[in-house]
């Protein structure tokens, strides 16, 4: 029987720093998208190189810390070396600044950021492979874990070449090798990371309990396969494999979807918290985006494929990782704070450590302006844009306010005894 | 000799135990399936947890220890964690039903 004791939690001061930077680059990465029109492009280095401040300085930067605390819980022994934890954030943060100073301004500095955001994740890789070693009982998420860790990898070996192409001036096909490295990292890793991850968190944080695995189970399967095939396609250089590759993808995402339906309908807790509007919002994101992208990929409408993208990243995943905050922050704080307490004196519960107030903001901001700037980039309006990124990094005030608050609590009572 | 411990006193000692996420004790939420009591009031808590991943199980379980200890002329204590049957939210006592909005 496993527990996760004090030993295989990971010590408060440790997590708190990826929380912390992450939220930061996320409020940065927001104000920058003030600075875009409607006509940006993934090849655009202005975008490749916010897509970095974005994706590796909030995005992963917030999965890694989420995993040092999430590790144990899902793999269901402790980590290998907790310790190596100390090592990644700082280098991930450092990384990301150097590549993202790089795209916008010294590309000579591109090689050395990507060479410390590469170390950074060879580090939580090692961690995780070593944890992995010891796992005993082989679930989907197991699975899922040691898979979407082999196209991490991948994935940041070929971010790492083509680093070395623009900075350093080695031979490398970016324009081939770009949509591989998208495909390994967002849809090799971080999406099948949240799916993984999902099938605990849901129903842990819902109640939900009796429903069917098995859509999950076969859309993991799909989406690996259309990720290894994407691969295949760019080795190959074949458009038809590429096309049907993303046609996989977006498949396996729509049996995806209909298992979270299955776990919506068989909670047992019906409160509409701060945490359940985000998995709304996030998901309801996730269903536009599916057909989008379809129509994106069968006509080839790029302005359709770029909402799609938009609605994956800024509304599923964004929405995803934020929501979970809610409940990650406070537990950890609580567990912190608070659990040595327990039977002593009357501690708080974790509903009263979010701030309902300023995270309802937070969402109403965001939301408002992901769904504002999404139609905007379909129909084109720069104006529109801008104002949607505007209410976006209001938002993102409002998240950053609400992590330190989150951060704080109890903090000064403990300090004084 | 002391008083011989009834499983009652043990659901009532456990009672103080909240689970923080949900804020109802563990009993109300119906995760104590069993109390084991013997002769010499050595007891034997069987419960479950609301799912396998849950971060708090150890705690839990040693609140739980801890809660039952308390009790007077209590021997030794032991918290078994079992999976079957699995917890739904049937279990549960209908003010935690009502006030999760499952009622």
């Amino acid at each position: 029987m496993f527990n996760v004791s004090r030993e295989f939690a990971p010590p408060f001061g440790l997590i708190a720093p990826y929380f912390v930077i992450g939220a930061i680059f996320y409020l940065i990465a927001s104000f920058v998208l003030m600075t875009f029109g409607t006509d940006i492009t993934h090849f655009d280095i202005g975008v490749v190189g916010w897509a970095h401040l974005f994706l590796l300085g909030f995005v992963m930067m917030i999965i890694f810390g989420a995993m040092a605390q999430l590790v144990p819980v899902v793999l269901e022994v402790g980590h290998f070396s907790v310790d190596f934890y100390y090592l990644i954030w700082p280098l991930l943060a450092l990384g990301t600044v150097l590549m993202v100073v790089g795209f916008w301004l010294t590309p000579g500095l591109l090689p050395y950021g990507g060479m410390m955001v590469l170390i950074s994740m060879l580090v939580f890789l090692t961690d995780t492979i070593l944890t992995l070693r010891k796992v005993e009982r082989i679930s989907l998420t197991v699975k899922t874990v040691a898979v979407t860790n082999a196209f991490l990898l991948l994935g940041i070996l070929v971010g790492f070449a083509m680093a070395l192409g623009i900075g350093a001036g080695v031979g490398i096909d970016i324009g081939k090798w770009l949509n591989a490295h998208i495909v390994l990292v967002l849809g090799g890793y971080v999406t099948l990371t949240i799916m993984g991850m999902s099938l605990i968190l849901l129903p842990m944080f819902g109640l939900s309990h009796g429903f069917d695995e098995r859509p999950i189970n076969l859309s993991f399967k799909i989406m690996v396969g259309g990720v290894l095939l994407y691969l295949a396609a760019t080795l190959f250089d074949s458009g038809d494999f590429r096309f049907l590759a993303l046609l996989t993808m977006i498949g396996a995402m729509g049996l995806y979807l209909y298992q979270i339906w299955l776990i919506y309908k068989t909670r047992a807790r019906k409160e509409a918290d701060i945490w359940f509007k985000s998995m709304v919002f996030g998901y309801g994101s996730l269903a536009l985006s599916l057909p989008l992208g379809f129509i994106g990929v069968m006509g080839g409408a790029e302005r359709v494929g770029l909402t799609a993208a938009w609605f994956l990243v800024m509304g599923f995943f964004t929405f995803l990782i934020n929501g979970h905050l809610y409940k990650i922050i406070p537990f950890l704080v609580w567990f912190e704070r608070y659990s040595p307490l327990v039977g002593k004196k009357k501690v708080p519960m974790l509903a009263d450590m979010v701030p309902k107030k300023m995270g309802e903001f937070q969402f109403w901001f965001s939301a408002g302006g992901v769904a504002i700037a999404g139609f905007a980039l379909l129909i084109g309006n720069d104006e529109m844009f801008k104002a949607g990124a505007a209410f976006i990094a209001t938002g993102a005030i409002f998240l950053v306010t609400s992590v330190n608050w989150m951060m704080k609590f109890g903090k000064e009572e403990m300090e004084n005894g | 000799m002391a008083d011989t411990i009834t499983k009652e006193q043990v659901f009532d000692a456990i009672r103080k135990v909240i689970d923080p996420e949900v804020g109802f004790n563990l009993v109300e939420m119906g995760l104590i399936y069993d109390a084991i009591i013997d002769d010499d009031n050595n007891v034997k808590v069987v419960m479950t947890l609301s799912t396998r991943g849950c971060p708090l199980h150890q705690m839990l379980t040693q609140w739980v220890k801890d809660a039952v200890k308390e009790l007077p002329g209590v021997g030794e204590v032991e918290v078994e964690v079992v999976w079957e049957p699995a917890w739904n939210i049937s279990m549960a006592d209908d003010n935690v039903k009502k006030a999760l909005g499952a009622l």
